[in-house]
């Protein structure tokens, strides 16, 4: 269940999908046992929210592909436990939501549908790799071609996978990210959209999706588990990952499932270092 | 076809019945009295930064819809925009007891005397865009229709 969190929705009134994230706050709250926070009136006045906020976990409920509200969280350096977006839940569910902002049928669907997804989910509060102490510190191995360098971190605890992105695997629980060769390839990034926070993802499954001007890259998880956290800065600073896609431009934390099965298929520097020498290569050659 | 548009934006006003009614009433606006001559202005969005509603307050004119009076609407869009065209405060329509209910924020809760409310001030947003003079904005330039519905 839903209990004992602070509810942050976007609360547009453009569009029926911000008109969707009200409903759903509106709805999170009739327990007694939650508190909203008004997108709105917590820029005006923020002391009140800034309790709430820290006392309870914070859930964030955006509308659109704006996210305003995780735009307002990270302006306020709240901790988000658990986020949802509306329209990527619509995408899940099948359902068409339209421009009329009124809530007819499928929109009470669909808001039926995200609670039950929200009060079916565990809520144990989950530690983050920061949280549980772990000193996150790489060290590189690079190789120039032309003007680019790529580094690639040599630790034994990261793995690779193929697809150019990596896992730092520490117990039961790892951070995610792309390598120097996905920054480079794309050049400057414009936009990130992370996967959801609660979301189930397959070994290979698709962890969100880092944008350019030139392409759009989907990040391929090295590891299989739930994501339990998700860089925040990166919403409205994307371009940390051409900055450092390792260490600021981390992409998410997942809850590993089954980290030793996840291993057998990943490869360590070595044979990512070569990998990943011969594509830069080819693509020069 | 006239491109002159008023913007309005409502509160957010999660709390209270104001807010709700704001919301209500913006939409009335919107949808069924002044379809053609407005558009509203996420307000979410305008203060996460959306450039295309910054932008269409500081060229259009604007009017704020405030469920109370902390006027969180009016004080954000001149924030960011400037001076705006009019403001309606709810609590001075419908009283602030009514305007600071915070048992009643549901649409679903609403009786019939909470949409009479609505109604009345849907009416007052209608009588403030009658009084803005669309020929003193006559020739600005906007590019894009500002709603955010990109």
């Amino acid at each position: 269940m839903v209990e004992n969190f602070a509810i942050l929705p976007c609360n547009g009134l453009d569009k029926c999908a911000g008109v969707i994230s009200r409903e759903i706050a509106i709805k999170l709250c009739e327990n007694g046992k939650n508190e909203i926070i008004c997108p709105v009136y917590y820029r005006v006045a923020e002391t009140k929210y800034n309790k709430i906020a820290g006392e309870h976990a914070l859930l964030v409920i955006d509308g659109c592909h704006n996210r305003c509200a995780s735009k307002l969280a990270a302006e306020k350096k709240l901790k988000i436990s658990r986020k949802i977006t509306v329209t990527e839940e619509a995408k899940t569910h099948h359902i068409e939501l339209k421009r009329n902002l009124r809530l007819l049928e499928n929109e009470h669907a669909l808001i039926e549908s995200i609670l039950n997804g929200l009060n079916n989910v565990d809520n144990t509060i989950v530690l983050t790799l920061e949280e549980t102490n772990f000193v996150f510190e790489f060290v590189y191995e690079t190789y120039q071609s032309g003007k680019f360098l790529f580094r690639i971190p040599k630790n034994q605890e990261v793995y690779f996978n193929e697809n150019d992105c990596w896992a730092w695997v520490i117990g039961n629980r790892a951070r995610i990210g792309v390598t120097d060769f996905v920054q480079q390839n794309l050049s400057d990034i414009l936009y990130f959209t992370p996967p959801g926070i609660g979301a189930e993802i397959d070994q290979f499954g698709e962890a969100g999706e880092i944008e350019s001007s030139k392409s759009v890259f989907e990040l391929i998880s090295p590891v299989s588990g739930k994501v339990i956290s998700i860089n925040e800065t990166l919403i409205q600073k994307p371009e940390l990952i051409n900055e450092n896609p390792y260490e600021l431009g981390w992409v998410a934390e997942i809850e590993l499932t089954d980290s030793e099965s996840d291993k057998e298929l990943l490869i360590g520097f070595d044979q990512y270092f070569e990998i990943m020498k011969k594509k830069v290569e080819e693509l020069n050659g | 076809m006239s491109e002159f548009k008023v913007g309005v934006l409502s509160c957010s006003g999660e709390e209270c019945l104001g807010g709700t009614i704001s919301r209500l009433a913006t939409r009335k606006v919107l949808e069924e009295l002044k379809m053609v001559e407005t558009v509203t202005l996420c307000l979410p969005l305008y203060l996460a930064g959306g450039n295309e509603e910054r932008n269409f307050a500081k060229v259009f004119p604007t009017i704020s819809v405030d469920g109370c009076d902390k006027l969180c609407a009016k004080r954000s869009t001149e924030k960011y925009s400037g001076k705006i065209n009019g403001f309606i405060d709810i609590s001075k329509i419908i009283g602030a007891e009514n305007a600071l209910n915070t048992k009643i924020v549901r649409n679903k809760d609403l009786t019939d005397e909470h949409f009479q409310m609505v109604d009345q001030v849907a009416g007052e947003i209608v009588k403030m865009i009658g009084s803005i003079n669309p020929d003193a904005y006559s020739g600005k330039a906007f590019h894009g229709c500002g709603c955010g519905s990109d």
